[in-house]
């Protein structure tokens, strides 16, 4: 007995019904499970960095005592992918109350489109209280004055080094100088028959990523004393890396690759070649010590501030929902900068906490490693994102040529061809900012 | 009375699809149209109007023409290789039509084109890794140097179109399968009776008369070749952790500017010139393949 | 007598020859054929045989095919780590919903487009022909902020707001029904008395059974493999579809081979398999549209 197209098509019907009268169901359910969880109030913590996950749920097992009836979801996804959510969520106001994790200068969008509110008045005093927050600090979380969020943490560069195979080549001190950089990654780099490098003496930011390639840039480039965005008198920003500084910055990645190569962009690169011992030493942020406690707990490595400064990503707790949800939301914030969780934090994830005035060092001194973190010498400069509009942009596009001047040997040795590449992407970042009305004089 | 009654039945069958085509299709189809001419951040409600200016910028922009560039060579390279390929493939399974394997030929051929796309993708990555591939390994057994082959800027690309036309080549062989098994078989006994080899009737029969095979075929291939979005994404990523060199296609720069640098209106004016190269493509494709006398 | 016995005889031979050249040449295609589909599938056989590799054996070189110390970590961490099944339910729930979507629409539209001359209809014929051409990535972006405003991110249905009609699949019913359904037929019915909905339902869908299964294997596995317009709906973690899901995977900053390669495996069995299942009725399909227009 064949079936018939109809029997088919009746029993996907069927199947179809069946599929409506579950889905029916299990939202009906779902619908009177909210209602009667009407008096358990849920906000849901967005992040763009899954290692902080754990952090957000401890502070939420803390807040059980003060409020029995929060229930605290935490959605940590990908970063790109977290400041889409944000910005499709917030436009359409229908993700629910939320505490939202952002940069700083990512978040001035948001606030200038009012789609994020101010801070109520006893956060923004706890914020502005000096004795909490040094002015950096306060500065990116507001706008014209006005306190939006809470600092939590930053991102700050630092360099990591492989001691062992510092002493391996006869290195005791981490390198002081730019130039010294490139000298140490020569000796320190590992080569096989062919003389090609298996171990890079030190692993820079070559591929991956996208804007991540022109922050690192700009961690170089700032020791040298240039910056990609620097800000004019009257307000406005241009692009300041079309000159020695940039030059500098992009012939000692050059160099490294094709000239001294010590490093090549299909070489295993960052944290986990570090972790592999397939590099000596790399900058990065402090989250780099929780992830080798946890995959290499055996390597020898130690930490060193940068030459001159370093760049400081201060990332923001902000908050979107009303009434009782807001005040809720706010508590949790709060709560995240208790010293008990703050010392937590960086105990447990290794992203640096931006309070002043609280106890680390039961953590510094287990782990000398964030050292060069929290004691940076006197005079240590540090920059950070400007909070415009276009800057993802512009970092990504300064990323895309950056890419493939590392991929240009004809570049390497070349100072006038360097200038002029650099000239180009500057004038393209002149443009997107013109584009903005923001180019300054 | 009867007639009245037909025509109210078609129309209101008809209906509801074509109010789910309005609202799904139409309706955003015109709406790129529209908001190519506006700027808008996402964020703001203002969306002012501002003529061509985005097309205008889109010319100048070094990473459009980037992304056309890569777009366009991989759409080509995967038809190139596809078609012919797809055909004789075809032609060699019809032949064996009867052998008890035909059916493993065509499942182990079509599967590539139905199993997800990213784990496939992903095993393709780790496929051209360049220190733990089985590809650099074999080449090694050659004496071929390990290459870069998700680094370098040419190798990536094609990489991207291997994968690709591994994909597509599944589904353009069943159709060539069913094109050969509805060509009229006196013909060949003619043309065997003539003399004609094999090969010789492939080339002088076969060929002209699945024109309007091919012609299908190489439409779908090459418009999903100009959207190739997620064998791009997952080959030639952005990730951190694991790299590659990025492959800057159409869809993911029109993805990017929208969602990342907040340009909707910029976006669209590129998902406009992505369709007016669609377009084009397929009007010419039709001309030439159409021209040349096709036979049903 | 002799001459007529040798002839035979020659042309026994000759008819051996000839077969036993055939068989060569056979035999070669085989071959060639063999080759040809296990390079095809070889990518996928390694993804599986990674899956339950080590770490370390992972990093091995060269690369092995068959796994030394075959070991089911990589699995177990992932579904216990990911909302991997969460995922493939996404997928399965998307995709067959669209397919019953697709089905629907395809099957009357195309009835009504091909056996019904009106001038109205030409006109949304002609529309649904332009639009047609246009590729999905063109307009899903304001399709997306339509969903936005419906409020059905990261649901099941704002999935499906992309996938409710395919455009083929109403050309593809239009002309099966024009090339297998006889007018004469449908005249009779109606004669008859019969109704034009009992048509529809008893006369046209049985006999569009083939393309009708044709066209729900090609609808189910576009949505199953659908990506770009899942990547954009769906940014909660467990609203993610399989494909989505996978590419997004991301233990904090490195991505872990063998477990990527664990979860890819792990949803390659499914797919697999029912498209092996499904294949008769796709090709059947296929060939019962006529494909020559």
């Amino acid at each position: 007995m064949t079936t018939t197209a109809v029997d088919t098509r009746t029993n996907t019907l069927k199947r179809g019904m069946t599929t409506a009268a579950l889905l029916g169901t299990v939202l009906g359910a779902g619908f009177f499970a909210g209602l009667s969880a009407a008096s358990a109030q849920t906000i849901t913590v967005w992040s763009g960095y899954p290692e902080m996950a754990p952090f957000y749920e401890h502070v939420a097992e803390g807040l059980k005592a003060t409020h029995p009836d929060l229930n605290v979801k935490v959605e940590a996804i990908a970063l790109r992918e977290h400041e889409k959510r944000i910005a499709l969520g917030l436009t359409s106001g229908s993700a629910g109350p939320l505490v939202i994790e952002l940069a700083g200068s990512t978040a001035s969008r948001y606030i200038e489109n009012e789609l994020l509110p101010a801070a109520p008045d006893d956060i923004s005093a706890f914020v502005k209280d000096p004795a909490n927050f040094g002015e950096f600090f306060v500065d990116a979380v507001s706008h014209d004055g006005t306190v939006y969020g809470m600092p939590l943490f930053r991102g700050q560069g630092s360099l990591f080094y492989n001691t062992d195979m510092f002493a391996a080549a006869g290195l005791t001190e981490p390198p002081k100088t730019m130039e010294e950089y490139t000298e140490y990654a020569q000796k320190l780099t590992q080569r096989d028959a062919n003389g090609n490098p298996t171990v890079s003496g030190w692993s820079m930011r070559l591929s991956g990523g996208g804007q991540g390639i022109a922050e690192k840039f700009w961690v170089n480039l700032f020791q040298y004393g240039g910056n990609v965005l620097v800000q004019t008198a009257d307000g406005k920003w241009k692009a300041d890396y079309a000159n020695e500084a940039g030059r500098k910055a992009l012939k000692q990645y050059l160099d490294n690759v094709f000239v001294a190569k010590t490093v090549t962009p299909e070489m295993p690169a960052d944290a986990e070649a570090f972790e592999r011992g397939q590099t000596a030493m790399f900058i990065r942020e402090s989250w780099v010590i929780g992830d080798i406690a946890a995959k290499a707990p055996d390597l020898h490595y130690a930490t060193a501030p940068l030459p001159t400064g370093s760049i400081a990503l201060p990332t923001n707790l902000y908050v979107s929902a009303e009434g009782d949800d807001a005040k809720a939301a706010w508590d949790f914030a709060q709560a995240t900068n208790s010293p008990e969780n703050l010392v937590w934090l960086l105990e447990n994830v290794g992203w640096l906490p931006n309070r002043s005035g609280v106890d680390y060092s039961v953590v510094t001194d287990k782990v000398p490693a964030f050292g060069a973190f929290v004691d940076y010498p006197e005079g240590y400069g540090f920059f950070t994102l400007p909070a415009i509009g276009p800057i993802e942009e512009v970092l990504t596009r300064l990323a895309a040529q950056l890419t493939s001047a590392f991929g240009n040997a004809s570049l390497a040795g070349d100072d006038a061809a360097i200038d002029a590449y650099l000239k180009a992407a500057a004038d393209e970042t002149n443009q997107i900012l013109a584009r903005e009305d923001l180019l300054g004089q | 009375m009867l007639k009245r009654k037909r025509w109210i039945f078609a129309m209101l069958a008809i209906l509801p699809t074509l109010a789910i085509f309005a609202y799904v299709r139409m309706y955003p189809i015109a709406d790129t149209l529209r908001l190519s001419l506006h700027k808008w951040d996402i964020l703001s409600k203002k969306k002012p109007f501002i003529g061509l200016a985005n097309f205008q910028e889109l010319m100048g922009d070094r990473l459009f023409q980037e992304a056309l560039l890569n777009t366009t060579i991989i759409a080509f390279g995967v038809l190139i290789i596809t078609i012919p390929l797809a055909m004789v493939i075809a032609a060699l399974i019809f032949h064996r039509t009867r052998s008890r394997f035909a059916g493993f030929y065509e499942t182990s051929v079509f599967i590539p084109h139905v199993v997800s796309l990213v784990p496939a993708a992903m095993a393709w990555k780790w496929i051209f890794d360049a220190r733990l591939g089985p590809l650099n390994a074999f080449l090694g057994l050659f004496g071929i140097q390990p290459q870069a082959w998700l680094f370098d800027p040419v190798l990536s690309v094609v990489c991207v179109i291997v994968l690709c036309s591994w994909q597509a080549l599944g589904y353009a062989v069943l159709i060539y399968i069913v094109g050969f098994k509805s060509l009229p078989v006196s013909l060949y006994e003619a043309a065997k009776l003539d003399g004609a080899s094999g090969p010789q009737s492939f080339w002088y029969l076969s060929i002209p008369m699945l024109k309007p095979i091919t012609l299908y075929v190489s439409v779908v291939t090459l418009v999903s070749g100009f959207n190739v979005y997620a064998q791009a994404f997952v080959l030639a990523s952005d990730a951190q952790g694991a790299p590659g060199r990025q492959v800057r296609v159409l869809v993911l720069d029109m993805l990017e500017n929208s969602f990342r640098n907040y340009r909707v209106g910029y976006a669209a004016s590129e998902a406009v010139v992505l369709l007016a190269i669609v377009l084009v493509l397929t009007l010419v494709q039709f001309t030439l393949l159409r021209e040349r006398g096709a036979r049903s | 007598m002799s001459e007529a016995v040798s002839d035979i005889a020659v042309e026994q031979a000759e008819g051996a020859r000839l077969r036993f050249k055939k068989r060569a040449v056979d035999r070669l295609i085989d071959v060639v054929l063999f080759l040809f589909s296990i390079l095809m599938i070889l990518p996928l056989i390694f993804l599986v045989s990674n899956a339950f590799k080590t770490p370390q054996e992972m990093l091995a070189w060269p690369p092995t095919v068959i796994p030394a110390n075959p070991t089911l970590d990589n699995f177990a961490a992932v579904l216990g780590q990911t909302p991997l099944l969460q995922w493939i339910a996404n997928s399965l729930m998307f995709a067959g919903l669209s397919t019953v979507a697709i089905l629907a629409t395809s099957a009357i539209a195309g009835y009504i487009l091909g056996k019904f001359q009106y001038k109205t209809l030409t006109v949304i014929f002609a529309l649904f022909l332009a639009t047609a051409i246009v590729p999905f990535e063109v307009y899903m972006i304001p399709l997306y902020f339509q969903a936005q405003s419906l409020g059905i991110l990261n649901s099941t249905w704002g999935l499906l707001l992309g996938y409710l009609v395919m455009s083929f699949g109403i050309f593809l019913i239009r002309q099966n029904v024009i090339h297998s359904i006889p007018d004469e037929l449908l005249e009779a019915a109606r004669i008859d008395g019969a109704g034009e909905l009992w048509i529809f339902w008893r006369i046209v869908l049985p006999l569009l059974r083939g393309a009708l299964g044709a066209l729900g294997v090609l609808a189910f596995f576009q949505a199953w493999t659908a990506f770009a317009w899942p990547m954009i709906v769906t940014t909660t973690r467990e609203s993610y579809t399989i494909e989505v899901g996978l590419a997004l995977f991301q233990t904090g900053f490195t991505v872990d081979l063998g477990r990527l390669s664990a979860a890819s495996a792990a949803v390659l069995v499914p797919s697999v398999t029912l498209f092996i299942l499904l294949r008769r009725n796709f090709v059947q399909g296929i060939a019962s549209t006529g494909l020559k227009e």
